[in-house]
This record gives structure tokens, C-alpha cells and sequence, in this order.
């Protein structure tokens, strides 16, 4: 047999089938030529199926008025038009009917990763030690963020908002990606595509957008108490591969970041070692890697004491 | 009963394909990277083609979220071809089609409005030759005789407005080369098979 098709390869020859039997020049039910074609790859059956129902939909566009924009008379032009948009709201009408009250509760345990996919379409991604609460309704879809960080890649879908709440902190967007990290008093809302809309409950005259590229710090009480930094998202987001990036981070904040994730912790025992930089890519979970890049590196000595990895200098001799 | 042939790919191409490329979407930010796309999507048309009946299924949109999800669990226990790290709390997943219609109905308008900015933008003879055979409904033999060319030569054109469509329907097409990555693994792994 030769070369496997690619799938886009079987989608051509699917559609050059779909015009023939469109044209009548061939009969699906009955023409052996096709028959042989179907039957020499299952994965043809789909494709044509595919390139059928791409014709059928085309012609729908027809049915629904407008596809091109042909010189019709104006009159049935419109008359089509009212007829969609009562489609339309019968169906909106319908939608209400469909709002669906359960919240749906995703949460990880320490060290644990997880991708949500959201009916919508939207994604959401939860770290260490973090929870939602997923609301899908008619008009909006509601997330609570319950603890931890999470991110957030949004389906656009300008007739439902997608709102985070992290305690008082709100965070609006209608198609962008973001991370909300909730902190002792307020959340960090870090963008990584498009922009959304920050406030604090109660203060929704002080709405403040934020753009992809920055991070903000959202206080619980004031929402115009913001900080604005710029930040690499895609560094940032390096949880999300279970990774943790460091690129010039202090060993004291590599560390932090390292204890988020595991039950053994770091620790480091020297003020100056604590106080020196470090850049490298590491496995969250191996905090004995980062000890042992840190011994190598910078010859702090290794102590493991039942939970605990201890970093100290270097005895000297 | 079995329904006609055609009754089937009326429904898939009302009520599934205008849905192709939001479950694409879905599937990508979903499985990350390291799927490839392209192959669940067709298997899910060919188990759709399998069916001698579709009237039992109540939404082409939820039907395609659960046949490719479906799909991608089956890929992970069968083989590597999934990045395990990214998809071991699929469990989790929940498809019910809680979409209002109101959103499928702005879905579908949404795709329509792709396939006509499409058609508009079709080389001139093979945008002519579309239109005149796709919404007046000429035949092929007819629009040969208005063009003076061959029949063949019509299909051609067909063909080609067919294939520009079908690319239109998998979605937005800036979405697709921020995943360049993935192409390029998914074309090795065909190439080694």
C-alpha cells in the first residue's frame, strides 16, 4: 500500500467525490468507482460525509437569505431577515428556560495540575492548591475563585461575560486569557491575550482594564489601590507544563515558588545564599532537582531532614 | 427506519459542521499541544457516517463535543499519540450542551458569515462558477455552455470553491498558525506511520 494520506489530502479527494455526486455525475448508492474509493481507506466515509454537508450548508445559507449578495428585490430581502431574527429571539426565549442554577466545583490537591473545559468552549486551568466554582447561565458565566490561582482562557461570547470573582476582587473579560491569583488581601490578575476589566465589589465606578502583557495587584478593598507591572505571560504560565522558569528570581523567591507545589519543602539557612539569583527551568514537583542545581551552581550543601530540604553554604575548609 | 442519505448530510451540514470549528477550538486549548486535531475531527465524521439514522440524536453540537472527546480518551489509553500530563483529569470533563440556542443559532450565522466573506473572496471564475451553481442552482453542463469551457473545467472550479469552504469551516484560520507547532508534529507522525 502506499503512503498513508494525509487527512487533508482525503479531504480533497472527498470534495472533488461531493461535486461529482452534487453534479449528478455519480450515484452514492451505486458506482463502483466510489465504492472502491470508500472502501480503501474507513477514513473516506467521514470526509465525505464532511465535504457533503459543507455543500448542504452552503445551500442552507441560501434558505437563510444572504450567503451572497445577490440583486434581489429588497422586500424579500428584509422579509428574510425578520424571519432569522424571530429565530432568533424564539430562541433566546428558549435559552432562559435553560438556565441551569448547579455550580459545577473543580479543585486540585497539592502539587496538582488540572485543564477544565468548560462547556462553552472556554478552558480553565487550576494550580496547586486551588478551586472553582463554575456557574454556566444564559447571560453570564460566573466563576468563583474559592482558593489558589487559576487561568483562564475565554471563549468569545460577547452575550455572556465571563466574571471571576476572587473573594471581592471581580475580573470581566469576554474573549481573552488570564490568570487570577488570589493573595492574603486582594488577587493578582496577570493578562496573557487580549484585555479585561478589574474592580472590587462595591466599587464598580473604579473599573480598571488591564491589558495583555501586565499584571495587576487588586486590592480587596480598593480597587483603585492597583499596581500595573509588565510580565512575560508565557513565563508566567509555565505551571501550567508543571514547569517552574526562574530567570533571575532570588533562591529565597525560587523557593517559595517550589513549596507551593510539594509536601517536602525547601528552605535555605543563609541570608546571602537565600539573597542570590538563579535561572533555570524546573519540574514543579522536583525540588531536589533545584537543590541540586543550586548545590552544583552556586556549592550550597544539601541537608534532608524527613520533610524538610535544608540549603546551606558551603563548609569551608 | 433507516433515513435517506441525503436527509443525513442535510442534518450534518445544519447541524454539526457549523460547530466544527468551535469543537476545534475546544480541542486545542483543551488537549494543548501534541494532538492532532485533523484526525479526531475525521474520525468523528466517520463514526457519523457509520449511522444509518440520526434522529435520535438531540444536539449535532453536543454530539460532536462528546464523539471528539470520546475520541481523544480513547487515543490516551490506546497509544502515546496524547500528552498524558495534559489530559489526566479528563475525567472531570463535562459535556452537557447547556449552550442556549440562542448561542448555536449565532454559531451557525457566525460560520455562514465566514463561508460568504469566503466566497467573496474566490478567485473570480471560481467564485462565478460556484454561485451560479450553488444558489441558482445551473448545472455544470449549463455553465459550461455560458463559459465555453468544458464540463471538466467547470468541476474544477467546484472543486476548488468546495475545498476553500471546507478549509473556512475548521475555523479561524489565525488560531491555527499560533499552533504551527502542532502541524508540524502531526505531519511527521503521518509520515512515519
Amino acid at each position: 500500500m502506499s503512503v498513508r494520506e494525509t487527512v487533508p489530502e482525503v479531504a480533497d479527494e472527498a470534495a472533488v467525490w461531493a461535486t461529482r455526486i452534487d453534479a449528478g455525475a455519480v450515484d452514492p448508492n451505486n458506482d463502483a468507482a466510489l465504492r472502491h474509493w470508500l472502501e480503501e481507506d474507513p477514513r473516506r466515509r467521514g470526509a465525505l460525509l464532511r465535504a457533503e454537508a459543507a455543500l448542504s450548508f452552503v445551500d442552507r445559507a441560501r434558505a437563510l437569505g444572504g450567503v451572497v449578495p445577490k440583486p434581489s428585490p429588497r422586500p424579500i430581502w428584509i422579509r428574510r431577515k425578520l424571519v432569522f431574527l424571530g429565530a432568533a429571539l424564539a430562541a433566546s426565549l428558549a435559552g432562559v428556560l435553560l438556565l441551569l442554577p448547579g455550580a459545577l466545583h473543580y479543585s486540585t490537591g497539592l502539587g496538582q495540575m488540572l485543564n477544565v473545559p468548560l462547556t462553552d468552549g472556554s478552558v480553565v486551568s487550576l494550580n496547586t492548591l486551588s478551586a472553582v466554582d463554575v456557574t454556566m447561565r444564559a447571560k453570564a458565566r460566573e466563576i468563583t475563585l474559592v482558593r489558589g490561582e487559576a487561568w483562564f482562557q475565554v471563549a468569545h461570547d460577547v452575550q455572556r461575560p465571563f466574571v471571576v470573582s476572587a473573594g471581592r476582587v471581580r475580573v470581566r473579560a469576554v474573549g481573552t486569557a488570564f490568570t487570577v491569583y488570589r493573595q492574603d488581601h486582594g488577587a493578582d490578575v496577570l493578562v496573557t491575550e487580549g484585555v479585561v476589566e478589574t474592580w472590587t465589589a462595591g466599587k464598580e465606578d473604579q473599573i480598571v482594564r488591564v491589558a495583555a502583557g501586565s499584571k495587576a495587584y487588586v486590592d480587596e478593598y480598593d480597587s483603585a489601590k492597583l499596581t500595573l507591572v509588565t510580565t512575560d505571560g508565557a513565563r508566567a504560565l509555565a505551571w501550567r507544563e508543571g514547569q517552574i522558569v526562574l530567570e533571575g528570581e532570588t533562591v529565597k523567591e525560587a523557593i517559595a515558588q517550589f513549596n507551593r507545589y510539594n509536601t517536602i519543602k525547601l528552605t535555605v539557612a543563609d541570608s546571602s545564599l537565600a539573597e542570590e539569583k538563579v535561572v533555570g527551568q524546573f519540574r514543579a514537583t522536583e525540588p531536589m532537582r533545584f537543590a541540586e542545581a543550586v548545590s552544583t551552581i552556586l556549592g550550597a550543601t544539601i541537608t534532608q531532614q524527613g520533610d524538610t530540604i535544608q540549603l546551606s553554604p558551603a563548609r569551608r575548609h | 427506519m433507516a433515513q435517506s442519505r441525503k436527509d443525513i448530510v442535510a442534518w450534518v451540514g445544519s447541524h454539526v459542521l457549523p460547530h466544527e470549528a468551535a469543537v476545534r477550538a475546544w480541542l486545542r486549548r483543551w488537549t494543548g499541544r501534541g494532538q492532532d486535531i485533523d484526525d479526531v475531527i475525521q474520525e468523528a465524521y466517520c463514526r457519523l457516517a457509520e449511522l444509518d439514522d440520526v434522529t435520535h440524536i438531540g444536539s449535532g453540537r453536543a454530539y460532536l463535543f462528546q464523539t471528539t472527546r470520546n475520541i481523544v480518551l480513547e487515543q490516551v489509553r490506546r497509544s502515546k499519540i496524547v500528552r498524558i500530563d495534559n489530559v489526566t483529569d479528563m475525567g472531570a470533563l463535562n459535556i452537557d450542551d447547556e449552550t442556549p440556542p440562542l448561542d448555536r443559532v449565532v454559531a451557525g450565522a457566525r460560520e455562514l458569515q465566514r463561508v460568504q466573506a469566503l466566497i467573496e473572496r474566490l478567485p473570480s471564475k471560481c467564485r462565478r462558477v460556484f454561485i451560479l451553481r450553488r444558489i441558482h442552482g445551473v448545472s455544470q453542463r449549463e455553465i459550461a455552455k455560458m463559459f465555453g469551457i468544458s464540463e471538466n473545467a467547470v468541476e474544477k472550479q467546484a472543486v476548488r470553491g468546495l475545498k476553500a469552504i471546507l478549509k473556512a469551516l475548521e475555523g479561524d484560520e489565525r488560531t491555527a498558525e499560533s499552533q504551527g507547532e502542532n502541524h508540524e508534529r502531526s505531519r511527521d507522525r503521518t509520515r512515519s506511520r
